[in-house]
């Protein structure tokens, strides 16, 4: 009952943290002056008239208004100055880009949460053992190097001169064909490494700490094997702080690599934000402010929930 | 027979040959004269037959003219021969070509009504037609005749003048020509699902166009360009509300008061623009040349001063800050002091309208009726009237080269497609959009190659579109060899780089990072552009003076000695070797690239007046060589030695004007939009170069070339308000008028030495002066820069009109190169190199010519003969181990 009246709580909040969110948004954007770009020899009062007939030069609440009742009615608008989406409907293409952005990023979590957690828990076990020396050093090296580094590299070695992989991913939508698949795998390399080396520092870090805890003695004092008490006891308790991590990362998910997506052609979500505020393409942005800001509202609480699964000890809203 | 009737029947006979030879040979040349579609003596109009040794691999081909019936033989690249099934009739393997490209910016939008930029037309152009377009110039041997070009007719059949016939309609004057023009269409003009296309699809485009509910991106294409369609306009803005300058709506002040509008004032945009056309630069850049008293002090009846001119009396200055403030009413008052300024004022009311505004306009509605496009006596004949004249046929009948640069065509959409793809205004929104050209399904072609698919931010894929006319017409033979292009958007160019490698796309521009290695590749190709990157130098003494400080000192630079001896200072070969992939040297304003003479082919740089100019400015004594040429091949814009006399000199001026002390040090500061590779490697070279001139000089050691990269997108405007000291910067574009383009180093509103006074520096020189008679006489004036400009190109006020329409092109010529002189050597704009891109072309295929004709670059597409088919190609690329060495 605690849980409930908590995640509804949460859930209010949310709400009103959301909307509060959305109208800073708009209306920051909207104190932008408007950029009227007028080439030589063009009539710089058809270009006013236009940016007049959609609006543009309302009182802001009336934008808001008709902005809400717009997204009520289910439309979101069209692009209208980013470059790749003139005239085209801001949720198709958003809703067209996620899948191949979202699959990218899933598939390297699926690679990187096992074999950091591995590496993490091996150099843990074998802490100050050639093992443990090994993957730190490996680790050091990884986490100082930007990904696009990794992403050069890999497409150079394994796309271009050993013939692989395809240099860029293959064009079309059918996600789940192998080819498919195939030509993706340098791109979820290329953000693997990145996220293996961060897990195992990590959980390294954290295990390291669990394993000489008084507690790990007198699980092992009680009769406790060296890996029922680490897997029982001290990995329940290093993975407190890593669950979330993991999670964490979920929502990066949604919004894309910016260089490795350009890096191996990949037509995702990755620089669509960055461009609708550079832009000024205002419904672009709001609609991408809106979804990113509902994911990571809700990825907070999700993230607080999952605490106490992960550590029946910790009970929210519990007084 | 009897013998009698025997001789006449021979000699009927002979007539009748000689007839048929003669009628022959001026059809030949009536055709050619024309331009029909029919026959020309040019490769592409040629009956060919290929003999037996022709089996793919190369060979010798016939070639039959349909009507004269000459022929010719001639070796051929080896190349399949695409029969009706698609395999080739000789040795049968299936001949599919593709051309594979990539882009950095996926296009979304390639409407023609509402396209905004270069990534849109790269799908468009394949997607329509041309009415009339260039095309090479073949001799008789069919080889290219470098630099030469046609005009010739795709999807129109005939051009009619017909001005006189809409005289009384239009208002045109007696025997005015070019205004009203008659296209007739070919008739078997198809949309890619076979619709018919008639002229009246034409008319609902333009009306669709000039839809004032959707406020299309490219209305004003048709009356703010040189083909200004009769109440385009009017049309297109009706229901807008807007200060509209008197002078676009009524003759005058005294007709617009009689049309009832009262709310008329002097208003400062229009001053600006009516200054902009007059003088060429704005009102506060007029005032503050002092040209104000000049031109509008006012007069008494007698000719007396009133020590007063218009502009201080009606000050529209003191009214606000705000420029769109800046209205004062028109009164009769107003206007009769305005007539009082003399020698600028054949009729005040009308000069008047063109610095008023009516405030408030608001367009009238207009009926498309009144717009002067409409459908001819037949459904294939498209009627133009226009409001400015445009010279679209030679003397002789034929297509000027104004035919395939200002009226190639018009845009045109597929009416129900259309229709369906309009949306109607959203909440809150008046403006009525379309997602007409798209997508695949809101795309309609009525060009050689349709969408077949489209991903966006991935790839596009365009085939052929089996319904275009060309693939059947002569004109066309041979050609779009091309079946399929695919283009991949990679945002990276090392990515596109080794997909070039792998042999997956067949074009990629060559970087400077692998210039040194592919630059001698035989796949690379050199294209040059009308871009003449320079060096500006600060030109504001007050500027240059409020940024020193104590014991530094930037004023030697207004001495046009040390100006001098920074550009002798600069070996521009080695700069161009060193910082640009494929860039030449270049000593001038202008470069191969920009024509005086576009009709004759009369490239600027060519002509001995512009080639005396280098020699002039550089100090090459003529006499001395062979031949002109020889003295401008000789020309490297670099003597060091020169150049440190120059340093001494102007540090000895300076000392001796007070403007530096001995022992300052001279501190530059070259300024940058952004600070990469790039920028930092130009400003090291310049830095090292100028460093080195200063050895063995009175400022050695003692001076400094400072980089700053805080100016951001606002680089120009901040070194014109003297931010900084030196920029690279130049222009492009108005390549076929150089005239015009010398606006860029004169006019205060673009040169980037905004304190160099070009109109009150003087230049002395000889031009023919229309007389009384009418003949003209050479004449020695002498006028300001700005004044020669402006009698150059007939501005209105000016007191001579040397333009295009009123001498012929080489009475222009010495004028152009004068001034380009004059700008040279003020030393302020420092020409470094003339632009080229380098590419490299793949293995797959080639273009016609690698040598750059400036109508028709390397023959693109239409031209592009390949050297191996799809599947050859991927055997080739995996024979070579998958990568491909263009090295």
């Amino acid at each position: 009952m605690y849980m409930f009246k908590y995640i509804m709580k949460r859930l209010g909040l949310m709400l009103m943290t959301f909307l509060i969110i959305m109208i800073m948004c708009f209306v920051l954007i909207k104190l932008l002056p408007i950029v009227i770009n007028v080439s030589i020899g063009q009539d710089a009062d058809i270009i006013k008239a236009q940016i007049e007939a959609r609006g543009y030069y309302d009182p802001i609440p009336v934008q808001f208004v008709n902005y809400i009742k717009r997204i009520f009615q289910g439309d979101f608008g069209i692009g209208v100055n980013m470059p790749e989406y003139r005239n085209q409907p801001v949720l198709d293409v958003f809703l067209e880009k996620l899948p191949p952005t979202i699959l990218i990023n899933i598939y390297s979590v699926l690679i990187s949460v096992p074999v950091g957690l591995g590496l993490g828990i091996l150099a843990a076990l074998k802490k100050n053992k050639w093992q443990d020396h090994t993957i730190s050093t490996a680790v050091m090296i990884v986490i100082s190097v930007p990904s696009y580094v990794y992403a050069f590299l890999i497409q150079y070695l394994f796309c271009f001169e050993l013939g692989w992989f395809p240099l860029t991913m293959n064009s079309g939508y059918d996600y789940f064909s192998p080819s498919m698949f195939l030509s993706m795998l340098p791109a979820v390399f290329s953000l693997s490494f990145g996220s293996i080396a961060g897990y195992a520092r990590f959980t390294r870090a954290e295990l390291t700490e669990v394993l000489t805890s008084e507690f790990m003695l007198l699980a092992r004092t009680k009769g406790l094997t060296r890996s029922q008490a680490t897997v029982r006891h001290a990995l329940r308790n290093a993975m407190v702080p890593i669950f979330p991590m993991i999670i964490g990362e979920f929502i990066s998910v949604l919004s894309g690599s910016l260089v490795i997506e350009k890096i191996f052609a990949i037509p995702g979500v990755g620089k669509l934000y960055l461009d609708s505020i550079n832009t000024q393409d205002y419904d672009f942005f709001m609609m991408l402010s809106g979804f990113y800001t509902f994911v990571g509202l809700a990825a907070g609480i999700v993230i607080d929930i999952s605490y106490g699964i992960i550590d029946p000890r910790i009970r929210m809203g519990a007084k | 027979m009897n013998k009698p009737l025997k001789k006449m029947m021979t000699l009927l006979i002979i007539v009748a040959m000689v007839f048929t030879t003669v009628f022959s040979l001026v059809a030949c040349k009536k055709d050619e004269q024309q331009g029909l579609d029919g026959h020309k003596h040019t490769w592409s109009e040629w009956t060919t037959e290929y003999d037996n040794s022709y089996k793919c691999s190369g060979g010798v081909s016939h070639r039959t003219c349909s009507i004269c019936g000459t022929t010719q033989t001639k070796d051929v690249k080896p190349s399949h021969i695409k029969g009706d099934d698609g395999k080739c009739i000789y040795c049968g393997v299936v001949v599919y070509y593709t051309n594979s490209t990539y882009t950095a910016v996926s296009p979304s939008n390639w409407n023609e009504l509402t396209y905004q930029d270069n990534n849109d037309t790269q799908i468009f152009y394949n997607l329509i037609s041309s009415f009339f377009e260039f095309d090479y110039k073949f001799d008789e041997e069919g080889e290219i005749i470098p630099g030469a070009f046609e005009v010739e007719y795709s999807a129109a059949t005939k051009l009619e003048d017909v001005t006189a016939q809409y005289a009384d309609k239009y208002g045109y004057a007696d025997g005015a020509t070019g205004y009203a023009w008659k296209i007739t269409l070919r008739n078997d003009l198809k949309w890619n699902d076979g619709t018919a296309i008639k002229a009246e699809d034409f008319v609902y485009t333009m009306k669709e166009q000039l839809n004032p509910l959707f406020r299309n991106y490219r209305a004003d294409s048709f009356y703010n360009s040189g083909t200004v369609i009769h109440n385009a306009q009017g049309y297109a803005k009706q229901g807008l509300k807007v200060d509209e300058t008197v002078s676009n709506l009524f003759s005058g002040i005294a007709e617009a008061k009689k049309a009832g509008y009262t709310d008329i004032y002097l208003d400062m945009n229009a001053v600006n623009a009516a200054f902009a056309e007059w003088f060429g630069g704005t009102y506060a850049q007029v005032k503050g040349a002092g040209m104000l008293d000049q031109y509008f002090t006012m007069y008494d009846e007698n000719g007396q001063s009133l020590g007063q001119n218009f502009f201080a009396k009606y000050d529209l200055e003191k009214v606000s800050d705000k420029v769109e403030e800046q209205q004062i009413l028109v009164t009769d008052e107003m206007i009769a002091d305005y007539g009082k300024c003399k020698d600028w004022n054949p009729d005040p009311d009308v000069e008047v309208a063109m610095l008023s505004v009516i405030k408030n306009y608001v367009y009238p509605e207009v009926s498309f009726d009144d717009v002067g496009i409409f459908v001819g006596n037949n459904e294939y004949e498209l009627v133009l009237c226009l409001d400015k004249a445009i010279p679209l046929l030679k003397e002789d009948g034929s297509l000027s080269y104004m035919a395939a640069y200002q009226l190639s065509s018009l845009p045109l959409v597929k009416k129900d497609l259309y229709e369906a793809c309009k949306q109607a205004p959203v909440q809150g929104s008046t403006l009525w959009t379309s997602n007409y050209n798209s997508s695949v399904e809101t795309t309609a072609s009525w060009g050689p190659y349709m969408l077949t698919s489209f991903q966006s931010g991935k790839e596009y894929v365009l085939e052929k579109n089996p319904y275009w006319y060309g693939y059947t017409a002569n004109l066309y033979e041979g050609q779009y060899q091309t079946d399929r292009i695919v283009c991949e958007t990679i945002g990276e160019w090392e990515t596109a780089w080794l997909k070039f490698q792998k042999g997956e796309i067949d074009g990629i521009t060559i970087d400077v990072t692998i210039a040194n290695d592919y630059k001698g590749s035989d796949q690379a190709y050199f294209t040059p552009t009308d871009f003449v990157s320079s060096f500006q130098l600060q030109s504001s003494e007050e500027a240059l003076k409020n940024r020193e400080s104590a014991g530094v000192n930037k004023t030697i630079l207004t001495y046009t000695e040390f100006r001098k001896a920074l550009s002798l200072g600069i070996d521009r070969a080695e700069f161009a070797n060193s910082c640009t992939t494929s860039s030449l040297a270049g000593f001038g304003l202008y470069n191969s690239m920009h024509y005086y003479d576009v009709e004759n082919g009369g490239a600027y740089r060519e002509t001995d007046a512009a080639k005396q100019v280098l020699c002039n400015v550089y100090g090459i004594d003529v006499s001395k060589f062979a031949s002109l040429d020889d003295a401008v091949d000789s020309i490297t814009g670099y003597d060091l030695a020169q150049a440190r006399e120059l340093v001494n000199t102007a540090y000895d001026k300076a000392i001796a004007d007070g403007k530096m002390k001995e022992g300052d040090k001279v501190v530059l500061v070259w300024g940058t939009a952004v600070d990469n590779e790039s920028t930092r490697r130009t400003y090291e070279f310049v830095k090292n170069a100028w460093t080195n001139l200063m050895v063995g000089t009175k400022l050695e050691g003692k001076f400094e070339l400072n980089f700053d990269a805080s100016f951001g997108d606002n680089w120009a405007n901040d070194f014109r308000s003297g931010a900084y000291d030196v920029c690279a910067g130049g222009w492009t574009g108005a390549a076929w008028d150089p005239g015009y383009f010398l606006l860029a180093y004169l006019s205060p509103d673009y040169m980037y030495s905004t304190a160099w006074d070009t109109s009150a520096q003087q230049m002395t020189f000889t031009m023919p002066v229309k007389q009384e008679d009418g003949t003209y006489k050479d004449t020695e004036l002498t006028m300001s820069l700005m004044d020669w400009y402006n009698c150059l190109n007939g501005i209105a006020g000016s007191a001579y009109d040397w333009s295009a329409n009123a001498v012929d092109q080489d009475t222009r010529l010495p004028l152009i190169a004068a001034l380009e002189e004059q700008v040279l050597l003020a030393y302020y704009t420092l020409p470094m190199y003339n632009d080229y891109s380098a590419s490299l072309i793949s293995f797959k295929a080639d273009y016609i010519s690698y040598e750059y004709n400036t109508f028709m670059a390397y023959g693109g597409l239409r031209y592009m003969q390949y050297n191996y088919t799809d599947s050859q190609w991927a055997e080739f690329v995996s024979s070579q181990g998958g990568q491909l060495n263009y090295k």
